[in-house]
């Protein structure tokens, strides 16, 4: 019980370190911008103070939250699905998806303390989760406090996914299989941002949090996967786990990302006695967004580590990667005469992942091309040709292809 | 329109080519019979983790794990068998099976050292629905276990018990001696059984039929205190869908007998080759009426034979001795190597890696046949390792 105490004391001790010495050497090295991030909690849809957000698309990147009364603002968003898949020349699933109704609120409770929440309904309300529920204090541009449930900082998808801005109608594979998205647990730590040079600037986010649970590996019938060790909402081992993201941004429509996440899975210690040997997952993800002559081309590539118990090797994966890398061209703004707002936009996507490096199958690669309409920014309708290939354990190929046809809209 | 429907079957993916798979049904099911086969092949690929009852010890976490698309497995795969009846399966050191690997807190089986192992590459599951709709008779009529034609030949059936959880209306159920049909030694006579006893020793997975967990004898530790999922883990149907499953699994179709081929076939019959691996059998009645009355081109007679001292495992099995094996079928070998990522693995444990080492591995009955093949030239040797390559 000793040891435990001693250990979170440590450890959050180290965090606030971390932070306050981190926050301090860079604000030493760089000039602070002048607001932190968008505030969208004054007139709804488009507030904007000028600056760019932390994170375009991310917590308090809601453009088209309402207000209601003097400091709350209320919105969301919705997605449905038409899905026509099919699998070695057999239908796969196919249907409708009534996919996500997520529900924002956020409010400027004063001049430092500001509160943001999303909750989100899945596939018709079959799954129903708080995403996203914390308190920012705000000390400085250069450094707030976060605590709640938190979007961890785990690649700049994860921080930015909305379907409304995610111009496929599924997110990566890498996103979904791999890490996680939406992977959000309750944690406690910090965020701030420093100007760099002329038009640059530096982000960063680091959270103690409750880390993934032993579900990755109990619970998962496919193999290691990260996605069911979420959900750690009573901390199951006393240890923290720590994630973090820095991100630096030359100019407004370039940024590159580094982030990791990393501490311990499994129950080792239980009231003080050591019950098993502690094993971590470790994962690393680089992210890059970028504008380059009008087509925005971002990707994300993300390697995890994880320590499996002895009787299990071989069987589940200890290591694990992924990637993907999509652009978009927007074309034809105004096309549509009764819309001058409409846009088109042309899309591909390509992405991958290797559920266990150590063998030559258990991966999926998949193309992605598509068009969407936009009726105005915050609407879309998404058409995508998927083409894929599976393989399993032994290496066998499988090949799957989709036509999805999907509407998701911000209110 | 054509062009235009090639296109978009392209784009959409196609199927595989007929009797180019290996977890095909065979034809004929009723529409029913079609549902249960689709449900069981679920089962059949369903992973299991600690959470859904995996172990507490296993050696894989799925039956699809094993059989690479329902066909043989690779040297990962493969299992250690240890102990007979004689010794009673060894069970003190984990016998009959070592199971390799544990669910966290719980201690896999060690190999032991000192006693005779047989390691076994997981066999093919298409076809054995028709392997179990052979009449007994036909098989025993094949056997001659005092070689009275002096063709050097003595095959002979194996006669095993089956398990007492088999309900009698199971094929190979019952008291009394059964003929043994299934596995590499003929040593189980019920599909069912043979699928029970995968589910409990290979997955560790508990059936109303092995109610109690497969546990690592030489360990201590109190397992139930660490497996969470209740017994039974899987009910009675999801074991009778799987057993309707591989029963109905068709062999894949042989590959086109071309001019090359039928000189290769001539001389698998003329060096004996195809006295232990008879090259068709017929199914008699059979409850699963599209099994009924089939030509089975399996190339096995379903008899032990005597495979000489290297090939030995020296354990016992049920009445197969330590130097005897089923004959194996050679249907499917054409797509062997496509479901084994470009390689081979023949012979029970997979040692031999093309069809011509395993064929020159042959010893005690198949030694003729075996001394005949190194004599022939080149090109026929070649041609008949393309016959059998097409199976």
């Amino acid at each position: 019980m000793t040891r435990t105490i001693i250990r979170v004391c440590v450890g959050l001790a180290a965090l606030g370190a971390i932070v306050i010495t981190g926050a301090v050497v860079l604000h030493l090295i760089a000039t602070p911008v002048a607001a932190q991030q968008r505030d969208t909690s004054r007139t709804g849809a488009q507030a904007d103070t000028g600056d760019r957000p932390f994170v375009r698309g991310g917590v308090y990147d809601k453009p088209f939250e309402n207000r209601l009364g003097s400091r709350t603002a209320f919105g969301g968003y919705a997605e449905a699905h038409a899905r026509y898949e099919r699998a070695d020349g057999a239908n796969e699933e196919s249907g409708f998806v009534a996919k996500r109704f997520n529900l924002f609120a956020s409010a400027r409770v004063s001049d430092v303390v500001r509160f943001a929440s999303e909750l989100e309904f899945e596939e018709g309300g079959e799954e129903v989760k708080v995403e996203f529920a914390a308190i920012d204090l705000r000390i400085h541009p250069s450094l707030a406090f976060r605590a709640g449930m938190i979007l961890s900082p785990l690649g700049r998808f994860n921080l930015s996914h909305d379907s409304p801005l995610n111009e496929f109608t599924d997110r990566p594979l890498v996103s979904t299989e791999l890490i996680g998205v939406a992977l959000s647990e309750p944690g406690f730590g910090a965020l701030g941002q420093f100007r760099v040079g002329s038009g640059g600037r530096v982000t960063y986010e680091v959270y103690a949090t409750n880390g993934f649970n032993d579900g990755l590996i109990t619970n998962a019938e496919d193999g290691t996967r990260l996605p069911l060790g979420r959900g750690n909402f009573e901390d199951n081992n006393a240890s923290p786990a720590f994630v973090g993201r820095v991100a630096w941004s030359p100019r407004p429509a370039l940024e590159l990302g580094v982030s990791a996440h990393h501490g311990a899975y499994n129950v080792f210690e239980t009231e003080g006695v050591i019950v098993d040997d502690r094993r971590n997952a470790t994962v690393a993800v680089v992210d890059f967004d970028a504008m380059i002559g009008g087509t925005r081309v971002q990707g994300e590539a993300a390697r995890a580590t994880v320590q499996i118990p002895p009787g299990l090797a071989g069987i589940y994966s200890g290591s694990q990667r992924g990637i993907f890398v999509e652009a978009i061209r927007e074309f034809g703004r105004g096309l549509v005469r009764t819309l001058p707002a409409s846009t088109f936009a042309a899309k591909v996507r390509w992405d991958a992942v290797d559920f266990n490096t150590a063998l030559p199958g258990d991966s999926r690669i998949q193309f992605t091309a598509g068009v969407n309409f936009r009726p105005t920014a915050e609407s879309v309708l998404k058409l995508d040709y998927v083409r894929g290939r599976v393989r399993d354990d032994f290496n066998n190929l499988g090949n799957r292809a989709a036509l999805l046809l999907s509407l998701a809209t911000y209110f | 329109m054509a062009v235009g429907s090639f296109a978009c079957a392209d784009l959409l993916t196609s199927a595989p080519g007929e009797g180019d798979t290996f977890d095909a049904p065979v034809e004929g099911l009723t529409a029913g019979e079609r549902a249960a086969f689709v449900r069981g092949d679920a089962e059949f690929g369903r992973r299991f983790s600690p959470a859904s009852g995996l172990g507490p010890v296993f050696n894989n976490v799925s039956c699809a794990s094993c059989h690479s698309g329902d066909g043989r497995g690779r040297l990962e795969n493969s299992l250690s068998r240890i102990g007979s009846a004689a010794d009673g399966f060894l069970s003190e050191l984990g016998g009959p099976q070592i199971q390799d690997r544990a669910i966290p807190g719980a201690q896999p089986e060690p190999v032991p050292a000192g006693v005779a192992v047989s390691v076994r590459l997981p066999p093919p599951v298409f076809g054995v629905g028709l392997i179990e709709a052979i009449p007994e008779a036909t098989i025993v009529a094949l056997a001659d276990p005092d070689d009275a034609n002096g063709d050097g030949i003595s095959g002979r059936p194996n006669w095993v018990f089956a398990g007492a959880y088999v309900p009698a209306s199971e094929p190979g159920a019952g008291t009394g001696l059964k003929l043994g049909r299934f596995g590499r030694k003929a040593q189980t006579s019920s599909l069912l059984e043979q699928t029970v006893e995968a589910y409990h020793q290979d997955i560790g997975i508990t059936s109303e039929f092995r109610p109690t967990e497969n546990r690592n004898p030489m360990s201590g530790l109190p397992i139930d205190a660490l497996d969470a999922a209740p017994d039974p883990e899987v009910p009675t149907s999801t074991v009778q869908a799987v057993v309707h499953y591989i029963r109905a699994l068709a062999p894949p179709a042989a590959g086109a007998l071309t001019a090359a081929r039928a000189e290769g076939e001539a001389l698998f019959t003329s060096i004996g080759c195809a006295l232990c691996h008879t090259p068709t059998l017929t199914t008699g009645a059979h409850k699963l009426s599209a099994l009924a009355h089939k030509s089975v081109p399996l190339y096995s007679d379903m008899l032990l034979h005597d495979m000489g001292d290297a090939l030995a495992d020296n354990r016992p099995d049920g009445s197969a001795t330590g130097r005897e094996w089923r004959t194996t079928p050679l249907w499917g070998l054409r797509l062997m190597r496509q479901f084994l990522h470009g390689q081979a693995f023949l012979m029970h444990d997979g040692r031999a890696r093309s069809v011509e080492e395993a064929i020159l591995q042959h010893a005690g009955e198949g030694l003729s046949s075996r001394t005949a093949f190194a004599a022939l030239s080149a090109a026929q040797r070649a041609a008949l390792l393309d016959f059998v390559e097409s199976r």
